[in-house]
């Protein structure tokens, strides 16, 4: 029973079913609406088909009980091939210089022979003295007349594939640890405004952070044709009112505070902000007057009361704008918008001013309001992180590129070097054995050229 | 002048090279090799310039970036990293017979990126979420890995070709008999995946960190990323099977095939999809 449970969990078809069963879930990952998008989604469906998307956990799929058992079992997979296999390996790196194997020099090709005139003694010093020189330590052997030289290059690499196998489970660790104990939040905060709560992205509960947050400036940069520049918010991060630290939030320019993580995540423009309106009666002079909302002034003439009820940076893409209401001295109350760009507006649109007196500027008569300018105010939108598991993840990326570089691209070679005599002529045998016969023959070849570079023959 | 009009003769001299590599194979002869690889070696150093060219210009421009962040740009470096890995290979095994599958994919890759709807080939400015020292090493390992994955895939297709060769001996056309043999597709195959497949997980490594620092989390299930793990566990898988079942020939031939698909899916198709790598559009 140990036995086959051992031999089902070292299989290389398991690894292959298991890899193409997430493969498969990922797609579907993909193409159906996940987490948030998925109720409006799943509303579409038959309720049958619904639920069992629902059973299978197919509308969050990264975060479902298949997934986990997937990536379980490919852990314990892992674990016991790579545990299999090892022996097989070590084996493999203490394979013995010596006896050659069998049939290691029968049946070369013309090119891995060579020929030379000069007497075996002398060429044996001068092709050990360089084979020294290329590979450091070489091992000698002499048999039956023959002269035999080994030599083992990269023999790590036989160890690589246990490397990439155990970064996988380091970024699998990690990622469990990231998710059981890390942390992910959103925070809006409004320029000027300070605060230490943190909306957590699952599930939407607040959590409090040991230290406060002030944004003292958001700053929105484009370039000439529009697009975004910078989005940037220069932060003060207190501790018992007192100001730690001070920094400036940009895009790809995280700041870290007390093992959190402040990203630059969104923005947007705050209600309020500080608004400067002009008035005339179309005699006489202009007024003016800076106001925010809430804020009430009285006309000169007529005694009105104006109350100030919202500033809008951008009102249904109309641009800027304030609502008023005034109150009349009989009782009347009239509310109107004061748009900033009226004129341009009234221009595009004939019909907009009878058809909709809310945004005429001169609807409390004889008065003619004008928006002169808006202190846009914004908020700051944080991400707020805290992943304990990122050490662990990237410990793990780190092996895996450098187990696939030493797999792929210095794979283990094994090179034996045969001398003797052949009639009057000595005789150079090069040959070898290593899984990657590509590297071996460009490995050969290269000694072949040496050898004759250096007139041995 | 301008490096756009050199990108569209670049994209005629692939074709030529392609019908030269054609002629090659179908005539015979050393003479329309030579051509063909000269051709390819013209339109690689020209296309080189281009691109050099086009960064030089975004910094006069004010908004200098190297040439790589978005879809036009990507397209245009894909070609070219498919060309390295061409003229790398032919110069390595001196064989000619690789040119006519491999450069028409970068044929193309470059009239695709020119006449393609929605591609928009100005040199645009980073917004702030491509403002990273990362997008260079990012961009630049995944096509990599995808120019090893598109050489496999030329390979796939010579190897069916020269199977159909194999089965019928007797009347074989010339065409399929320079194809080089079988035994050094498959060896081909393997090398290229092997090597895309190196890249590939660099390219998701670097990624990831980009990811770590603008987007607050190294994996964030962007269809892209996603995408990109699912190719990843093709020739993940199409290693494995090679290594340890001993998988050969058309079975190889037939995965560089599904590896292709799954690629192209996560490059373009996933544009489709909503997500995070939307700047692609």
């Amino acid at each position: 029973m140990k036995k086959a449970l051992r031999s089902f969990f070292s299989s290389i078809k398991l690894t292959v079913v298991l890899l193409i069963a997430m493969a498969l879930l990922f797609m579907v990952g993909t193409f159906l609406p996940q987490r948030e998008g998925a109720m409006e989604f799943a509303q579409r469906l038959s309720p049958g088909i619904s639920g069992l998307f629902h059973a299978l956990g197919l509308f969050d799929v990264y975060h479902s009980p298949l997934y986990y058992g997937l990536l379980g079992l490919l852990a314990l997979n892992l674990t016991v091939c790579s545990l299999n296999r090892l022996p097989v390996s070590w084996k493999l790196y203490r394979t013995p210089h010596f006896p050659v194997p069998v049939g290691l020099f029968s049946k070369l090709p013309p090119n891995r022979v060579l020929l030379t005139e000069q007497n075996r003694e002398g060429c044996l010093s001068s092709l050990e003295n360089l084979l020294k020189e290329n590979y450091g330590a070489i091992e000698k052997d002499v048999k039956g007349g023959h002269v035999f030289f080994s030599i083992r290059k990269a023999g790590l690499s036989l160890f690589s594939v246990y490397g990439v196998h155990l970064s996988i489970l380091f970024m699998i660790a990690g990622s469990v640890i990231g998710s059981v104990l890390g942390f992910e939040g959103y925070v809006n905060i409004s320029e000027g405004e300070t605060t230490n709560l943190v909306a957590s992205r699952n599930g939407g509960d607040i959590h409090r952070l040991d230290f406060s947050v002030r944004c003292d400036k958001f700053t929105l940069e484009t370039y000439a044709n529009g697009m975004p520049k910078t989005y940037r918010s220069d932060l003060t991060f207190l501790k018992g009112g007192q100001p730690v630290r001070q920094g400036a939030l940009m895009v790809n320019h995280p700041i870290h505070v007390n093992g959190y993580r402040f990203y630059q995540s969104s923005f947007g423009s705050a209600p309020g902000g500080r608004a400067v309106l002009g008035y005339s009666t179309g005699k006489g002079q202009e007024e003016k007057v800076a106001v925010s909302v809430g804020d009430r002034f009285d006309l000169k003439e007529g005694g009105a009361h104006v109350e100030i009820l919202r500033i809008e940076g951008n009102l249904m893409k109309f641009g800027p704008g304030v609502k008023l209401d005034i109150a009349s001295p009989q009782g009347r109350h009239i509310q109107f918008w004061v748009l900033q760009h009226i004129d341009e507006i009234a221009e595009m649109y004939p019909e907009l001013l009878t058809q909709f007196p809310l945004f005429d500027p001169a609807l409390f008569k004889p008065y003619r309001f004008y928006l002169k300018e808006i202190e846009q105010q914004y908020y700051t939108g944080l991400q707020v992180v805290r992943d304990p598991g990122v050490p662990l993840v990237a410990l793990g990326a780190f092996l895996m590129v450098a187990g696939l570089i030493l797999r792929h691209f210095m794979p283990h070679r094994h090179i034996w070097v045969r001398v003797d005599e052949a009639g009057r002529q000595t005789r150079i045998s090069l040959a070898g054995r290593s899984r990657h016969m590509a590297a071996l023959d460009r490995e050969l070849d290269l000694l072949g050229r040496r050898i004759q570079e250096k007139g041995i023959v | 002048m301008s490096h756009t009009l050199i990108l569209s003769w670049v994209t005629f001299i692939y074709f030529g090279a392609f019908v030269l590599y054609l002629f090659r194979m179908i005539l015979g002869g050393r003479s329309w090799g030579k051509l063909a690889s000269l051709a390819a070696w013209a339109g690689f150093a020209a296309q080189t310039a281009a691109i050099l060219w086009r960064w030089k210009v975004s910094y006069s421009l004010g908004i200098g970036h190297a040439p790589l962040s978005n879809l036009y740009e990507s397209m245009i470096f894909f070609a070219w990293a498919i060309m390295l890995l061409h003229l790398f290979i032919e110069w390595r095994t001196g064989s000619r017979a690789f040119g006519v599958f491999v450069v028409p994919l970068a044929f193309l890759a470059m009239a695709y990126a020119s006449i393609a709807p929605g591609v928009n080939n100005e040199i645009q400015p980073l917004i702030p979420a491509l403002q990273s020292n990362w997008l260079t090493s990012h961009v630049v390992t995944c096509f990599m890995g995808y120019s090893g994955f598109a050489f496999a895939f030329g390979c796939g297709l010579m190897y069916f070709l020269k199977t159909a060769d194999a089965d019928k001996p007797e009347n074989s056309n010339r065409f399929l008999k320079r194809l080089p043999t079988l035994a050094s597709l498959d060896l081909m195959i393997y090398q290229s995946i092997a090597l895309g497949f190196v890249f590939l997980t660099i390219g998701i490594m670097t990624g990831s960190i980009w990811a770590h620092y603008a987007w607050g989390s190294y994996w964030s299930w962007d269809p892209k990323e996603t995408w990109s793990l699912i190719t990843w566990i093709v020739y993940a898988v199409t290693l494995h099977v090679q290594y340890i079942k001993g998988w050969r020939g058309k079975r190889m031939a037939a995965l560089t095939m599904v590896g292709f698909a799954s690629v192209l899916f996560t490059y373009l198709g996933v544009n489709y999809l909503p997500g995070l790598h939307s700047y692609l559009n």
